[in-house]
């Protein structure tokens, strides 16, 4: 079932356009991955569908609602910059998120403490949030995000700011999030993307270029790659090889190459002979596939 | 309700935290014994520290009460005013500037329950402070000049407490519409001032101006008697204060929260 359906979705600012016809939905359960560069209109996306920004023309639909209507009640938002009342503590903010979003005083008592539990931070849950780190403020926000089991959960960034320590443990917050409810979070991160996401909406200059499935990009653009690690002394012999048929392209990095090929099984064993027979001297030899970075980079760049 | 208490509850908890409710009610206990306090001992601290050549004579009338206790009234309604609005100015100001407006109002909140919650714990706090400045105004007066009814005081402090509800709901209106606190501080001070100023040099224009109700808070000492427009004024004043609190929810509504 489709859970959000956007049409026609544009932004401007004066005369800037940051989001131009962007159409995309999705379904229910599933977790969605916004990828795109820095400045690609990610973050007005979301904020257009959490309702603080309003959209110069095209429509938003979510489940039954009507279209355009306030979808407050349904979404959850976590900004890429959270801010708090630093004079609270971590307790104290959630009860009072929880209670502003109509839960009892007790029931918000009680999701406080699951959800200090949830994001790991009950520790501090009694300190000033001035007193937070940047991870700390950053699970705090998913927590007041989820405290009302919105049926849809907007993150921005929600991985960008973090310590590679950090990075990873939201990602599997996000994937035990993902099992109660429908996320769409933004990143400029393919990999966060490909660990948990099921949908990708590629992003550029405000443009959707890719909308799909992980899954059916992979079938679509993954090629058998063979990848060869050698000196540069040797690259010039590999060049060669762009001719043969079996290969569609090569592309050169320093002491490597990638080279794309067609039949992977034929071209293994002819590189291989070829390597043996010219004695090219070789560091690494790997058998493998593409990965979507290719696809985003070539979105990214066209 | 229950979500505008919540809101209301945190105002408050807001200003204890950051001890504006202490150092407000302070700073107006201050400004109300000024005035007595400095008409009473003048004549001793024009002796001991004036420099006057051996031998000077100085006549002062002592003021009668009322005329001290309308001095500390004038204190109040400019310093006072001055400082209920620099320390109200950011009240949604700064929470839309800094990104708090947009992480509370991405809840389903309608913007008029934030709008209000505001609007009541920003007058409670000026409208209290008010009531202990004018209140140590008036015992001093009475022990130090003689007596003004309490019944006057109380009658007096009411309308002057509606003025400061108007210039308080000015500076949330202000509030509302700028980002920066110090535009909107100061816009609503303009305003203030230049309506002050207005309703006393053209007075029979400015029958309807909220500024009477000052008018009529120092007829009400002097004379025993509330000043001519005061109906009027009162009605213009309510009136203003309702329509722009759903200025401010409206503003508020159509704007882009960052």
């Amino acid at each position: 079932m489709t859970i959000l359906a956007v049409e026609q979705l544009s932004k401007s600012y004066n005369e800037n356009l940051a989001v131009k016809d962007a159409t995309f939905q999705f379904e229910q359960g599933r977790c969605v991955a916004l990828l795109g560069p820095n400045g690609a209109g990610k973050t007005t996306i979301l904020k257009m569908l959490a309702g603080l920004l309003k959209p110069t023309t095209g429509k938003i639909k979510f489940q039954h609602e009507k279209e355009n209507a306030d979808l407050r009640k349904y979404i959850g938002y976590l900004p890429q910059y959270p801010v708090f009342h630093d004079w609270m503590t971590g307790a104290e903010f959630l009860q009072y998120i929880g209670k502003l979003t109509h839960l009892s005083d007790s029931k918000a008592k009680q999701r406080t403490i699951e959800l200090l539990d949830l994001v790991g931070i009950s520790d501090a849950k009694n300190r000033r949030i001035g007193k937070y780190s940047g991870g700390m403020k950053q699970r705090l926000g998913i927590a007041q995000a989820i405290i009302h089991h919105p049926k849809l959960l907007l993150l921005d960034e929600p991985v960008s700011a973090l310590d590679p320590f950090g990075r990873r443990e939201v990602l599997e917050m996000i994937k035990k999030l993902k099992e109660d409810t429908t996320i769409l979070f933004s990143t400029h991160v393919l990999n966060d993307a490909e660990e948990v996401s099921e949908d990708v909406i590629i992003i550029n200059h405000g443009e959707i270029k890719v909308s799909n499935s992980i899954e059916q990009l992979r079938k679509q653009h993954q090629q058998a790659m063979i990848y060869v690690e050698t000196n540069v002394q040797e690259k010039k012999q590999l060049q060669e090889w762009v001719n043969w048929d079996v290969v569609t392209d090569i592309v050169f990095e320093n002491h490597s190459a990638q080279i794309i090929v067609s039949d992977i099984e034929l071209a293994k064993q002819k590189i291989l002979r070829e390597i043996v027979e010219k004695n090219i001297s070789i560091q690494k030899f790997e058998v493998g596939r593409t990965t979507l970075e290719d696809l985003f980079v070539k979105v990214v760049r066209g | 309700m229950k979500q505008w208490i919540t809101l209301f509850k945190k105002e408050q908890l807001e200003m204890l935290r950051n001890f504006k409710w202490v150092w407000l009610p302070l700073v107006f206990i201050i400004l109300g014994m000024t005035d007595p306090l400095s008409s009473y001992y003048m004549p001793r601290i024009i002796d001991a520290v004036g420099g006057m050549p051996e031998g000077t004579v100085i006549e002062m009338p002592t003021p009668q009460a009322a005329e001290v206790l309308l001095a500390t009234v004038s204190q109040l309604n400019l310093l006072g005013v001055l400082i209920i609005v620099l320390a109200s100015m950011g009240v949604i100001a700064a929470e839309r500037k800094s990104g708090l407006a947009a992480m509370v109002l991405v809840k389903p909140i309608p913007i008029i329950n934030y709008v209000t919650a505001k609007w009541l714990n920003v007058s409670l706090i000026g409208c209290v402070s008010l009531f202990v400045g004018y209140i140590t105004g008036w015992y001093y007066t009475s022990v130090l000049f003689g007596t003004v009814s309490f019944e006057l005081f109380l009658q007096s402090y009411v309308i002057f407490a509606i003025w400061y509800t108007f210039v308080l709901t000015l500076t949330i209106f202000f509030s509302a519409i700028f980002k920066v606190a110090g535009v909107a501080g100061f816009i609503t001070l303009t305003i203030v001032i230049s309506l002050s100023i207005l309703t006393n040099i053209m007075g029979d224009y400015m029958i309807w101006s909220p500024a009477q109700l000052g008018d009529s808070v120092a007829s009400l000492i002097m004379v025993g008697q509330l000043g001519d427009g005061f109906w009027l004024s009162l009605s213009v004043t309510v009136l203003l204060v309702v329509a722009m609190l759903f200025g401010a929810t409206k503003i508020l509504e159509n704007k882009e929260l960052e």
